[in-house]
């Protein structure tokens, strides 16, 4: 059957990268066909030649090494496509798509790049979805623990995987998951594409998904009645829903005493309240309501500002746009030129701003805490949305100073309050178990 | 349209931010901050407003003088703000200084005093305080002295107890309140600029209903605190042959009515440390005297307040359960003056 040959060469006549070699096992010739981007064919070639060695015939050959046996041209593009071995015997209709020895393409397993857990296990999930499905079931070896995959996209074909555990998971997130990951028609390419399917939230900063690198933190996430996500080539596990918790604690801190885990997490909350309302404070307390302070304290204050040509605000801001700026610069550099930023922008910031009486070095500190103070939230793009939160409250406590500062907090806990992923508030704290154990 | 729509509304917003604060918005260096106001009264006509601003620019905190005249408080008010070079924000303002000559007259008084409470620029909890002096001489007094803080004139006031038993603080509020109230009168403090610190302690001056009726001395006004339920701790006592400081003190009131007769016990407990004695004085007879002096000096204090209808104890306070509301308008009048009260000073070593 040489046309089926012919026909993939004319259908991969711009795919520099595929072979077609011929081979002579017994008196058949059999032809193999992939790419070698993907298949690492001197190894396949020799793996085949032993298993052809201790079968009698060809077709006993190719039922050895596949179950794909006889198949159609449409599944064989597509095993090609898909890195797939295809072997094809001359002449004959025997096909049979093999799972070649692959090239290997990806890392493995490895620290976490983007999480620093302490006394905790390092391992961190990889790029491949079958080594972080096997990551969980290695940790997690129970039979409730269900996988659902999916392939979704319109030019590519992106497995996901769905995992949750029977009769902890509530059946009716199960079921809205589920729809909704079927329902995908348009491609996924970054976590917010797989966000957007989950229900639009325009403009808003926070995430249906929480995305984690630790394989102890997704199987907690499992355990406390959430769903856990992954996508092909993204080494992270998307835990949905994305809850206000997981900004303030992660598995890891359990490895302490009760105490210190409840010293962590309060610090983290202090951090968190602190990013939101400190510069919008300082505002508020230097230019509005200044009534406030005490007398000695007022003074002090008035004497740090004194010259200073710039408003509060004005001051404020600028100050916190240099510092998001910088916090952005040091993530776009490479490592090596980083550290270098970092020193630039404290010295030209720190020292010359203050001594150029642009700023108070009063704001200076505030604003060192305040940057201090976001990074101790769990998850970097936590930390980022608490960053942003902070804006409204610093313009509204310029106008209505302490006023505006508290008025912009409860806004801002009522705008968070009022987000749900899929009947879920973010504000809740444990998901119910629901589920059916049978 | 729609994305029209959206780019009108960022630009409205976007002016905002450059906008904030750029009317009435005044930051702190741009306020004048006075920390202490004078009030006093020229020739009984015009009323002469004096306050202590301090300038936050020098590293040795000195303080500005700023004075107006007027025919009320109010006008005065406006005045220094009109004529200042910056914001005034009374906000910090945190004791108010009268001049006595002032205080004669009840009903200024009174006025001045409601005047200050409704004021929502001047704080209701400054301290109040009166003077015999010029007020202008006790407020610049202040820069005259070497290493005075500007805001050392309102720190006198606030040492707390443990350190200055004796000294008050009364603020704006309390002393509404007394104007108010049936069963309760009020000293205010008074002081005197000092020639080596700032201030003098000099008593208290007993108002009732905005009525000077007599001025105490600063061992009677510790007294008056401890009935306030302030501790005595840190109070140095001299009987001649020894002198003792007291470490702790508590006090307890019981109050009871007979034949319309309002009786209460007081229990005064002492904790005190002798800290100098004669040879051959025991602890018992410190203790002793003591006990006599300080019950002495409460019986005198006690007498001439029955005698001028002021309730400067707030002893009426403790009855308000026992008589009616109605008749608790009598209280100085027609109660106190039969007011017995039992008192009695536990003293202990330490």
């Amino acid at each position: 059957m040489r046309d089926i040959v012919k026909e993939i060469e004319s259908k991969f006549s711009n795919h520099d990268d595929l072979f077609i070699e011929e081979e002579l096992v017994g008196k058949t010739t059999i032809y193999f066909i992939g790419f070698n981007t993907l298949v690492d064919l001197t190894k396949s070639k020799l793996y085949v030649q032993q298993m052809a060695a201790s079968s009698s015939s060809v077709k006993a050959l190719f039922i050895n090494l596949s179950d794909q046996v006889g198949v159609d041209i449409e599944q064989i593009l597509k095993a090609i496509l898909e890195g797939k071995l295809v072997i094809v015997s001359k002449g004959d209709a025997e096909n049979a798509i093999v799972d070649p020895i692959a090239q290997n393409l990806n890392r493995s397993i490895e620290e976490p790049k983007n999480e620093s857990p302490i006394q905790a296990s390092i391992n961190a999930f990889g790029d491949d979805i079958t080594i972080n499905v096997g990551l969980i079931r290695k940790r997690l070896s129970t039979e409730r623990l269900c996988h659902c995959s999916y392939q979704v996209g319109e030019l590519d074909k992106r497995r996901l995987s769905m995992l949750y555990i029977k009769g902890r998971a509530p059946n009716i997130l199960i079921e809205k998951a589920n729809q909704q990951l079927k329902q995908i028609k348009s491609d996924i390419e970054t976590i917010d594409d797989l966000n957007k399917q989950f229900g639009q939230r325009i403009l808003s900063p926070v995430s249906h998904l929480s995305p984690t690198e630790l394989p102890i933190q997704a199987i907690h996430s499992l355990k406390k009645n959430r769903i856990v996500l992954f996508m092909d080539n993204y080494p992270f596990a998307l835990v949905f829903p994305n809850l206000i918790w997981d900004m303030f604690s992660t598995e890891n801190d359990r490895n302490f005493p009760f105490v210190l885990t409840f010293m962590l997490r309060l610090f983290r909350v202090i951090g968190a309240v602190a990013t939101v309302v400190l510069p919008a404070l300082y505002v508020a307390l230097v230019s509005v309501n200044p009534g406030i302070f005490r007398t000695d304290l007022a003074l002090f204050v008035a004497k740090s500002r004194e010259g200073i040509p710039l408003s509060a605000f004005l001051e404020t801001i600028l100050m916190v746009v240099i510092v998001d700026l910088i916090l952005e610069a040091i993530n776009r550099l490479p490592k090596s030129v980083g550290p270098s930023i970092t020193m630039v922008g404290g010295i030209i910031l720190g020292q010359a701003m203050v001594e150029a009486k642009l700023v108070s070095n009063l704001l200076v500190i505030v604003i060192t805490a305040v940057v201090i103070a976001s990074s101790a939230v769990v998850g970097i793009q936590n930390s980022l949305y608490i960053r942003l939160l902070k804006y409204p409250i610093l313009v509204l406590a310029s106008f209505f100073g302490i006023l505006g500062v508290w008025t912009g907090f409860i806004l801002t806990v009522i705008y968070l309050a009022s987000l749900t992923s899929d009947d879920i508030p973010y504000l809740t704290f444990n998901i119910k178990q629901e589920g059916d154990t049978k | 349209m729609r994305n029209n729509k959206l780019f009108k509304l960022l630009i409205v917003f976007m002016s905002t931010i450059l906008l904030c604060g750029c009317w009435d918005i005044k930051d702190i260096n741009k306020r004048s901050i006075p920390l202490v106001m004078g009030i006093s009264k020229e020739d009984d006509e015009e009323y002469k407003l004096t306050l202590q601003i301090p300038i936050p620019k020098n590293d040795d905190q000195i303080s500005r003088i700023v004075t107006g005249r007027g025919e009320t408080v109010a006008s005065v008010l406006g005045q220094i703000r009109t004529n200042s070079e910056d914001a005034v924000d009374f906000s910090q303002i945190r004791l108010i200084v009268i001049q006595k000559n002032l205080a004669k007259n009840p009903q200024e008084l009174r006025d001045l005093i409601k005047f200050l409470m409704g004021s929502e620029d001047i704080p209701s909890r400054a301290l109040v305080a009166l003077t015999d002096d010029d007020v202008e001489n006790v407020l610049s007094n202040i820069n005259d002295k070497l290493g005075v803080h500007a805001s050392s004139i309102y720190d006198y006031f606030n040492k707390g107890a443990g350190w200055v038993p004796e000294i008050f603080s009364i603020t704006i509020w309390e002393v509404y309140r007394s104007l108010y109230s049936y069963t309760k009168d009020i000293a205010v403090p008074v002081v005197r600029s000092g020639k080596d610190t700032v201030l003098k302690f000099k008593g208290a001056a007993i108002l009732k209903k905005g009525k000077i009726i007599e001025t105490i001395s600063p061992d009677e006004c510790q007294l008056v605190n401890v009935f306030r339920n302030n501790n005595e701790k840190g109070r140095i006592e001299s009987l001649g042959f020894a002198s003792i400081i007291v470490t702790n003190s508590s006090i307890k009131n019981k109050t009871s009515m007979k034949n319309n007769k309002p009786t209460v016990s007081s229990n005064l407990r002492l904790k005190i440390y002798i800290l100098e004695r004669k040879e051959g004085i025991t602890n018992k007879r410190i203790r002793k005297e003591l006990e006599k002096l300080t019950e002495k000096r409460f019986y005198r204090l006690l007498k001439r307040t029955q005698g001028s209808q002021t309730d400067i104890f707030g002893f009426g306070q403790q009855f308000h359960q026992q008589i009616s509301y109605h008749e608790l308008k009598d209280w100085r009048n027609d109660y106190y003056p039969k007011l017995k009260v039992n008192f009695q000073v536990h003293a202990n070593m330490e």
